[in-house]
């Protein structure tokens, strides 16, 4: 059911008097209980993993196996320790969330979330952060994923009751202005979306209270000649995972094999590796405008070839699929449900080229072998912005630590207070 | 009125009998004279367009084996952004029309040795879906346009159009409102207030976003107008690439509180760069009716199921694609970027429902490799400059 403002203003409330209560509580019982909630995540058999491979997946017209595949690949690395080691890796340990350290960190007494997404995982990790902050977290779920959100109130209330006081959830539109406004009155405001989303939501968030955006992103892949020979199998998965509507799906892969015969080579290589996923993990259902985007692109490959440009389509049955090997590094649109262009490139500067012009915009760099040229690799990439390096076939699967642009997953959260010096001895 | 382009007696010869067909007072819907000018202009262009050529045999389609119009392969209009698609001699272009874009963006082109069947096209249909309560081809009224003139904005096909109509229909104090890129709102204003104080109805033509920014600025300083009966306006083109972006019903709400323009009275045209004929809404021509794009007999349209590449059944949403006898220069069958559904005898423009479908972060990505690269018409697809 759709929330009014008054219900979302009622929800503030009274999250700022569980909050109250959590505070009072010894830290470790909060983390002992997210981390359950993890463990709970990762068992394959669990409720919640039940939920998401069936009312998850129908909400989200994503195919059950692909949500069971996916699930098990970005869980693989979340265990309940590797939230203990975010805690040492960005705060320094608990004791700095238990006023006995020279540093201290705290949440804010509420903090909303606007979710945006359609994957799980970002979200279940947008909701865990601010508890362990100790902040108690508002909602609101995304127009793209209904379900997901619900099913984290419920895992952390079954862990933890009193902890689960603390996260509640609300459903309204985005165009509602009051129900926004309502919203954002919370001290901490977590906001994902478009530019224009962030842009509207920062209009309206103003200090004290903290404002932490997260912005579109895109992905890419990049080979050498030395990539793995399963290269193709690889990258295939990342393509096919969430059916590229993650920030961490590859959009595009640029084969530096100083020749073009690499990149048509590779093209089949990924069509035929992307036909046999489809059989796994089928691509979920998609609206007429996203098939109708698939077709106008293909069609527009055909006509580039049959214009003279050596432009190479492959495609499976009705939209299924797509691999495009194109004549040139220029980035094209991309329809994305499994659309994947690639592009000929000279070398890593050949790569820096093609990705310049959305250097502002890019996530993760999916990488296959430049073994021999792997600080020019890490060093280009970085100065392009790009937050993550990962290998081809992990694209899918970032670790617990890494978020967003790599700003952190809790210090953008806290509020932190340093103790310099002998202040209170005698 | 410009040649016919003559250096081909096949094409000469194509050209006379559309424009035949185009002249004749009251032309009718006519499915075997549509049929047969259709594939003997698939004929010719495909032995004079080389891509296009290649394109069509890539798909098993060639004039010996396509028997119906509904069987020529339309080309995506992207790709008049790639290439240079002509079924003449490239040293016989007369002109080049472009689609909007920026420095950043390409542009896709039609490129014309002839504008007669251009010319020829518009304003018949034109005058059936927005004039078809004037009288004889004399008569005229006061036209108001929003958008520059063709003398400023030479490779707009949108303001050719208008500089047509606007020649054989518009009346001593009609003109266009852009100049230098600014809507002249004072002066648009002003005769507005002049017409209505004299009982003058009239014709207010321009892209939504022009009609836009009129609206924010006579909200802005508490203007209104009730122009008088018989007034009427004809928006077309969407919003891409502009920040802000209004739902067609409230543009249409707010254009009758601003000009007293009632909703049954405004015209969305459907039109491309691509395409030398247009679409209109019906609701001048068959007022009572529902709302629908209705087109010149010469040209048709075909919904594509984006999924098999075949009709779209009936009722169900398919890509719009056009087959039109007044591309004879260029190409026939156009497929467009936009989604429709049929509707009696014409169709309806399917708009983008906000959310309507599950998509992640990625889809800035999508939008943002589009806004950086060859982007695609939206909903209402006219790509003009403006």
């Amino acid at each position: 059911m759709s929330a009014s403002a008054q219900d979302i203003r009622a929800a503030l409330e009274r999250l700022r008097v569980a909050g109250r209560r959590l505070r009072n509580r010894p830290v470790r019982e909060t983390i002992d209980a997210l981390a359950s909630v993890l463990e709970t995540w990762r068992e394959p058999e669990s409720r919640v993993r039940r939920a998401l491979c069936t009312e998850y997946a129908e909400a989200t017209s994503f195919s059950p196996a692909m949500v069971e595949a996916g699930m098990a690949r970005a869980l693989a690395g979340w265990t309940g320790d590797s939230l203990r080691s975010l805690l040492d890796r960005e705060l320094g340990g608990i004791e700095v969330l238990e006023g006995s350290a020279l540093r201290n960190a705290s949440g804010f007494e509420v903090t909303s979330v606007m979710l945006a997404g359609v994957l799980p995982s970002p979200t279940l990790l947008g909701l865990l952060a601010p508890l362990l902050l100790r902040s108690p977290v508002l909602a609101k779920t995304s127009a793209h994923d209904p379900v997901t959100a619900g099913l984290v109130a419920g895992s952390v209330a079954a862990a933890d009751p009193e902890l689960g006081a603390c996260l509640e959830i609300v459903r309204f539109s985005g165009g509602d202005r009051e129900c926004v406004d309502a919203l954002l009155r919370a001290d901490c405001v977590v906001a994902s979306g478009s530019d224009e989303t962030i842009a509207s939501v920062a209009a309206r968030v103003q200090p004290p209270r903290r404002l932490v955006s997260y912005g579109h992103r895109l992905s890419v892949a990049a080979l050498a000649p030395d990539r793995p020979t399963d290269s193709a199998a690889r990258l295939a998965e990342d393509v096919a995972l969430w059916d590229q509507l993650g920030c961490l799906s590859p959009l595009a892969v640029f084969v530096a094999d100083g020749e073009r015969g690499g990149a048509t080579a590779f093209g089949a290589e990924l069509a035929e590796a992307l036909a046999d996923l489809e059989q796994r993990w089928p691509r979920g259902r998609i609206s007429p405008r996203s098939s109708a985007a698939i077709r106008r692109e293909r069609d527009e490959a055909e006509m580039r070839a049959a214009g003279g440009a050596p432009v190479r389509l492959h495609r499976g049955a009705g939209s299924s699929w797509t691999v495009v090997v194109e004549a040139d590094s220029r980035i094209r649109p991309a329809p994305l449900h499994r659309f994947v262009r690639v592009h000929p490139v000279a070398g890593v500067p050949g790569l820096v080229e093609a990705l310049k012009p959305v250097r502002h915009h890019l996530a993760c760099v999916g990488v296959g072998g430049f073994a021999d040229r792997q600080s020019e690799m890490i060093a280009a990439l970085g100065q392009l912005g790009v937050s993550r390096i990962c290998r081809i076939g992990t694209m899918q699967a970032p670790p617990l630590s890494w978020c967003h642009d790599n700003r952190g997953v809790l210090l953008p959260l806290a509020r932190l207070s340093d103790v310099n010096g002998a202040v209170f001895e005698l | 009125m410009h040649p016919m382009s003559t250096a081909d007696p096949d094409r000469a010869e194509l050209d006379r009998r559309i424009l035949a067909w185009m002249g004749e007072e009251e032309a009718a819907e006519d499915e075997a004279r549509f049929e047969e000018l259709a594939l003997e202009l698939f004929a010719h262009q495909f032995a004079r367009c080389e891509p296009f050529a290649r394109f069509c045999r890539a798909r098993g389609s060639t004039p010996k084996n396509v028997e119906s119009w509904r069987k020529i392969p339309a080309v995506p209009s992207g790709a008049f952004k790639e290439m240079e698609l002509r079924s003449f001699p490239r040293e016989h272009e007369r002109h080049v029309f472009r689609t909007s874009g920026t420095s950043t963006r390409r542009r896709g082109e039609l490129h014309l040795d002839t504008l007669a069947l251009y010319e020829t096209s518009l304003l018949p249909t034109f005058e059936r879906h927005v004039l078809p309560d004037l009288g004889e081809p004399s008569e005229r009224m006061r036209i108001a346009i929003l958008t520059p003139s063709p003398l400023e904005a030479p490779d707009s096909s949108l303001s050719h159009m208008f500089g047509v109509v606007l020649e054989r229909r518009g009346d001593e104090e009609s003109g266009f409102l852009v100049r230098r890129g600014e809507l002249q709102i004072k002066r648009l204003l002003d005769g507005l207030e002049r017409a209505t104080a004299s009982d003058v109805a009239v014709l207010l033509c321009g892209t939504a976003f022009a009609f836009v920014h009129l609206l924010e600025a006579m909200e802005c300083a508490k203007r209104r107008i009730a122009l008088p009966g018989g007034s009427r306006v004809m928006e077309t083109g969407g919003f891409k690439g502009r920040s802000r972006e209004l739902p067609r019903d409230e543009l249409y709400r707010r254009l009758h509180r601003a000009l007293g323009v009632p909703p049954d009275r405004i015209v969305n045209q459907y039109g491309m760069t691509e395409l030398g004929s247009q679409f209109y809404d019906s609701v001048l021509r068959f007022p009572g009716t529902s709302r629908r794009k209705l087109g010149p007999p010469w040209a048709r349209v075909r919904l594509i199921d984006p999924e098999s590449g075949d009709e779209a059944a009936c009722g169900e949403i398919g890509i719009l694609t056009v087959l039109d006898l007044a591309n004879t220069g260029s190409i026939l069958a156009i497929q467009s970027a936009d989604l429709g559904r049929a509707l009696g005898e014409g169709f309806q423009v399917v708009g983008r429902e906000p959310g309507a479908e599950a998509r992640g972060c990625s889809i800035a990505a999508d939008e943002m490799l589009q806004r950086r690269t060859a982007s695609q018409p939206r909903e209402s697809g006219r790509d003009h400059p403006s």
